[in-house]
């Protein structure tokens, strides 16, 4: 067991034990008091350990569609620290102050703002600190996932935006790939234990086959997102393909467990819906996978 | 000179000359290219010590590294380096000895596959017994002076030149299914054996119909207990981790390549600049694949990555092969004395989805191995 499989095994066994997916669909501040100081989980980008270790934080994560500010929050602390921009890495670093993320420039649907005291604003080309802003809580279609409306103030030039944006796309892959991962798995429970016809579903070849589809396009995404996690200098290629590589699973793989469920994962009380929902949130923000693949081929020089 | 520079090296300075001409010859559907003198190279490869890489050094080969294994095959591959007509050896025929093989069987065997000068072929597949090949019907008996083979095995590829062939055939009376074979060792120059091409649907001729009638082989030539071979044959999957898989995406990036120029040369690249920036990421993909699997620290192995890597690039290579038709429009549709590379491409990838495992049946073992799903039939 390395380091980085006892941190994944200590965030998953944490979060199994502490968090359904249904109690996601409120904040919860001593939750994120437990994940930062019990856990330490904010405090990876100051220990100086490789973004590779947040994104297996954020595999956990997803695998509960966590409802915390910690994926916006551990991309800007990884920014803030890379680009030596230091006030807020000691609050970041012990969850004091959480942050969110505006890398595309746009205010009128920001994740995680309301509650934030920090926001990354992508201002052209330039990555800007804001403190001063204001933020509206908005009704989200998917309820994990909280947007605001934000108004800023100018901020503070630190750098060029897109490496952050590129954090960003591997953080929302990693995500994106716990959640695709935990949903299939659910999916394939059901088809062992429900029986239609005197024999379980799982047994119909028209079903296995599509489970097997799914592990291939989930196997595929993971090892996408795995790879981006780990690039240095490929990182710009990397990044945006395994957003939309991962998004893309996830939507194909959440879209077909409501199927795969039949009536049962068309109700509410199934969290079918919630990964359903969230697939499409990541699926949509920060980049639909069409533009996100062209920008990875372009950047490759093809 | 670290591992990658010493393969490098050595194909500068022996991939010329007499052997110049093997440059990106050989392959799907180009089988049939310079097969005399790729047999000569094959030798060449094993007087260099480059067949059996990933062999332990006990039984003569090099032990290397998986690292140092994807070098060699991504630097084979980058220099030209003509398909492989030793490969059936190297990588099925040898394993399957080193794992399952006598002490005997393995001293009369290797030596020949690591030089290069004995080559293989696989018999497994027969007409009635394709996806499911525990319906084989060749039957092999017992007899003073050896085992007597008689039937018939289909898909054999490069049959026409194997001086051996590992045969699954049934040896034990009223047995059935996947009880009562073994896997049998058969010299392939003999009268009881006789090898006809079958002409594909390019034309082109690589793969063979090989009938046995009263075929004779060694009593000592059964591999594995008799009447065990199934779990022999199905051994050497386990085994199987894709090493070969990084080489095999330097020649498919020259072939995305080929249709990306020609889209861009013809004027077509804004009509399918969606489905080329497709293809492009499913190639990164497939590298991705295949540098996790292959990447110890990665998370636990799943038991499926040889089933998963299959449906993901045997689809990928099909649908580039349409794809490059449709760049080249509707002069790809004439033929000029022989098939061009994208014709062969286009041609050939149909049957990517269906060798060493059909997608139908890759799909079956994903659905039972990784997740326990019950087969549809007892």
């Amino acid at each position: 067991m390395s380091d980085l499989d006892d941190l994944r095994a200590a965030t998953r066994a944490f979060l199994s034990a502490q968090v359904s997916v249904r109690s996601q669909l409120h904040d919860d501040p001593a939750l994120w008091k437990r994940l930062t100081t019990e856990l330490g989980l904010m405090s990876l980008p100051a220990e100086g350990v490789p973004f590779a270790w947040a994104c297996a934080v954020l595999e956990e994560t997803g695998r509960v569609l966590l409802r915390a500010p910690y994926l916006s929050s551990v991309v800007a602390a990884t920014a803030l620290q890379q680009l030596g921009d230091t006030p807020h890495l000691a609050g970041l670093a012990d969850g004091s102050v959480t942050a969110a993320l505006a890398l595309d420039g746009r205010l009128d649907q920001v994740v995680d703002a309301a509650g934030a005291s920090l926001l990354l604003l992508a201002d052209g080309d330039d990555l800007t600190v804001v403190e001063d802003f204001t933020a509206t809580p908005l009704e989200p279609l998917d309820p994990t996932r909280p947007q605001a409306r934000v108004e800023a103030r100018p901020g503070r030039v630190i750098g060029t935006a897109h490496h952050a944006r590129d954090l960003l796309h591997v953080a929302l892959a990693a995500e994106s790939v716990g959640a695709a991962q935990r949903v299939l798995e659910l999916t394939v429970e059901h088809l062992l234990v429900r029986e239609q016809f005197g024999r379980p579903l799982g047994s119909f070849q028209a079903l296995r086959h599509r489970i097997a589809d799914l592990t291939v396009a989930v196997e595929a995404a993971t090892s996408s997102a795995w790879y981006a996690a780990r690039a240095t200098d490929d990182l710009p290629v990397a990044a945006p393909l395994a957003k939309a590589v991962a998004a893309d699973a996830f939507v194909q793989v959440a879209g077909d467990s409501i199927q795969l469920h039949g009536g049962i994962g068309f109700t509410w009380e199934h969290n079918a819906h919630l990964y359903f929902k969230r697939a499409w949130t990541t699926a949509l923000m920060h980049g639909d996978s069409r533009s996100l693949r062209r920008l990875a081929f372009q950047r490759a020089g093809r | 000179m670290t591992f990658r520079e010493q393969v490098r090296t050595w194909l500068a300075a022996h991939l010329v000359g007499e052997f110049a001409p093997l440059v990106g010859t050989g392959g799907p559907g180009r089988e049939h290219e310079h097969v005399g003198l790729r047999t000569a190279w094959e030798q060449e490869l094993g007087r260099g010590g480059w067949i059996g890489l990933g062999w332990p050094t006990e039984v003569g080969g090099r032990g290397a590294s998986i690292e140092d294994q994807v070098a060699f095959h991504e630097e084979y591959a980058q220099a030209g380096g003509p398909a492989r007509i030793g490969h059936i050896g190297e990588q099925l025929a040898g394993p399957t000895l080193i794992a399952f093989g006598s002490q005997e069987q393995q001293d009369r065997f290797l030596p020949g596959i690591l030089a290069g000068t004995e080559l293989w072929c696989q018999g497994y597949s027969e007409p009635g017994a394709g996806s499911d090949l525990a319906a084989v019907r060749t039957r092999a008996v017992l007899q003073d002076d050896g085992w007597h083979v008689t039937g018939q095995k289909v898909w054999t590829s490069l049959a026409h030149l194997a001086d051996w062939c590992f045969v699954i055939a049934r040896t034990e009376d009223g047995s059935e299914r996947h009880r009562g074979l073994s896997f049998l060792l058969v010299p392939m120059d003999q009268p009881g054996i006789e090898v006809r091409p079958i002409v594909q649907l390019t034309g082109t001729s690589e793969f063979n119909e090989v009938f046995f009638d009263d075929a004779l082989t060694g009593a000592d030539n059964v591999v594995g207990a008799r009447g065990d071979g199934w779990r022999v044959a199905m051994g050497l999957l386990a085994f199987e981790r894709g090493i070969s898989t990084l080489g095999q995406q330097v020649g498919f990036t020259r072939e995305y390549d080929e249709v990306l120029e020609l889209a861009r040369r013809n004027g077509t690249f804004p009509d399918f600049e969606d489905q080329l920036v497709d293809a492009w990421a499913g190639l990164q993909v497939l590298k991705h694949q295949a540098l996790r699997t292959l990447d110890s620290d990665a998370a636990a192995s799943t038991g499926v990555e040889a089933n998963v890597n299959k449906l993901l690039w045997a689809p990928w290579h099909q649908q580039l092969g349409e794809l490059a038709m449709a760049v080249a429009g509707p002069a790809a549709l004439l033929v000029d004395r022989e098939l061009t590379p994208l014709q062969n491409l286009f041609l050939f990838t149909r049957s990517d989805t269906i060798y060493g495992g059909s997608n139908e049946v890759q799909r079956n073992v994903i659905a039972e191995r990784r997740w326990k799903l019950p087969r549809d039939r007892p």
